[in-house]
């Protein structure tokens, strides 16, 4: 496997602030990643350092192994559309449509088509007349329609309704089978998307705080219920994530357990659950669940 | 694991630059249809005024009114048009082009390439609709609005002036746009500060050398033509700047 992206000790300064605080992380070919965190962490600065919109304060970014800055060779084969994308005054969602090919060599006309009746889009429609989830079907079009081999999606489902992200979801999953290619998705609707995830970046006050398969992280982290005085005794020895207590009944998040671990709390009268990503990610960036569904 | 998905070969930076030429002829209404809608408008308006005071003044007065009218000029609308369209290529379609992952290089040669040739397009129309308002002694009704008396009488020439003229507000936008866009209301304060400044500056200067008597013969000496020629300087320096400007600049939300 080959690094997509490698990004070594990059941070991004605006005056006293660090968008991106010494950041290293890289993203291998061919997989779909998330870069997950809450609004104002540094995942759009990030994303828009990785695809030479943005210039670091330090460190260096290579994207196919070379450094992405105005790099016509490299940057014709990201597509990065923004949440917050500007469009030119009085664009049409068919003017969009017209010139993305123009720019990606892999773009699909057939599917292009196809995607904006499923997505009910109007191409005679002004973009700024588009509704919030309209403009982020846009996006999403022109992230799927143009192949890229390295894609950027930018809190994709934006005011999109259940049926639209599902939609998304389908899509993406069975032309991502039929062309595999890098994938990078932005968002804070975590549990969502985790199935589909391969890879997990969290990022949060400007630093990657998780960098850890998909796979690894869903074991990671087990909640225990139980009485207080079972929970504990089961939870002396272990680093706890995060704990409630409700009358007499406690619950605790800990880490990794093993199957001696498991027969233990079993035998202490312990319910043992999974932790969802989300939970996982909001108890270890010390948010709670509101602000993390209100960061949107 | 290897990608299906294939890393096209880089086209070349004629095929890039051409690309962006594109993305700015894409929307034809904003920078043909409506330009020439509102000119279509003013022209019908001017020719009723014309028509209007042909059937009811004297043959005197309608000389003054013809006279009056010399320096009214449809290509003033069409170079006011075409600042705010370069204003708007650069704040609105840069960040843009950027999605569409061109370089910052690709995007304002590109954009150059685009403004030279509406400029080329908009001088050639003014031109051919001057002389045809010159050969039906305004159109019929002596009135004038492509052929103001300050542009000269040849053809050829007058081409020329209008065609340095547009490509000195395409740029002139193009700059003050690249302000903005790399520094943002920051950097459009202290632009147009630091400009009042220089023009207060040059002003003191011919006052105290008592030296207006000498820029008043300098433009007439130039006449329309010569300081026409002359815009080629600031124009040129605006398209550098611009370029140096934007190199650094980064979209934003």
């Amino acid at each position: 496997m080959s690094a997509a992206i490698e990004v070594t000790g990059v941070t991004r300064r605006f005056g006293s602030l660090r968008a991106v605080d010494n950041v290293t992380f890289s993203v291998e070919e061919g997989t779909i990643c998330g870069l997950l965190g809450r609004n104002g962490a540094g995942k759009t600065t990030l994303m828009q350092l990785l695809t030479g919109q943005d210039f670091v304060s330090a460190g260096s970014i290579t994207v196919f192994g070379q450094s992405p800055v105005e790099n016509a060779g490299v940057l014709q084969n990201v597509c990065f559309i923004k949440e917050s994308q500007k469009y030119p005054e009085d664009f049409k969602v068919r003017h969009v449509l017209k010139s993305a090919p123009w720019f990606f060599p892999n773009w699909d006309a057939d599917f292009a088509g196809q995607l904006v009746e499923d997505f009910r889009l109007p191409q005679g429609r002004k973009i700024k007349k588009l509704s919030r989830g309209q403009l982020s079907s846009v996006g999403v079009i022109v992230g799927l329609a143009s192949r890229a081999p390295l894609t950027f999606f930018d809190e994709p489902y934006l005011g999109l309704d259940a049926v639209a992200r599902q939609l998304f979801y389908d899509r993406l999953l069975a032309d991502y089978a039929l062309h595999p290619r890098t994938v990078v998705l932005s968002t804070h609707l975590i549990d969502e998307v985790s199935n589909l995830l391969e890879h997990v970046l969290v990022i949060h006050n400007g630093r990657i705080i998780i960098d850890d398969s998909a796979e690894g992280l869903r074991g990671s982290a087990t909640t225990v219920v139980g009485t207080k005085a079972a929970v504990d005794g089961f939870t002396r020895s272990r680093t706890v994530l995060h704990r409630d207590n409700i009358g007499g009944i406690s619950s605790a998040t800990v880490g990794t357990l093993n199957s001696e671990d498991r027969k233990a709390a079993a035998a202490a009268g312990l319910e043992l659950s999974a932790v969802s990503l989300q939970q996982l990610i909001i108890r270890k960036t010390g948010t709670t669940e509101e602000e993390i569904e209100l960061s949107a | 694991m290897t990608t299906t998905t294939t890393h096209t070969p880089t086209p070349g930076a004629l095929a890039r630059i051409f690309a962006v030429v594109r993305l700015h002829f894409v929307n034809k209404g904003q920078i043909i249809v409506v330009p020439w809608l509102i000119m279509s408008f003013i022209f019908a308006v001017t020719l009723i005024i014309g028509w209007i005071l042909r059937t009811s003044l004297s043959a005197k007065d309608l000389s003054e009114a013809g006279s009056g009218m010399q320096y009214s000029g449809a290509i003033g609308y069409f170079l006011v048009y075409m600042l705010v369209i370069a204003v708007m290529a650069i704040s609105q379609t840069f960040p843009f082009a950027q999605s569409y992952s061109a370089t910052r290089r690709d995007f304002y040669l590109g954009t150059i390439v685009a403004f030279a040739i509406l400029s080329l397009v908009y001088s050639a129309a003014v031109t051919v609709l001057g002389w045809i308002e010159d050969f039906t002694n305004g159109w019929g009704l002596g009135v004038v609005l492509f052929s103001p008396g300050y542009l000269s009488p040849n053809l050829v020439e007058r081409f020329y002036e209008a065609f340095v003229l547009f490509l000195f507000f395409f740029m002139m936008g193009i700059a003050v746009a690249s302000v903005y866009v790399r520094w943002r209301v920051n950097g459009m304060l202290i632009f147009f500060a630091s400009l009042a400044l220089v023009i207060l500056g040059l002003v003191a200067l011919a006052t105290v050398s008592s030296s207006w008597g000498a820029v008043g013969a300098w433009f007439v000496a130039m006449g329309f033509f010569g300081v026409v020629s002359w815009t080629l300087v600031p124009t040129a320096l605006a398209a550098i700047v611009g370029f140096l400007l934007l190199r650094r600049a980064t979209p934003r939300a």
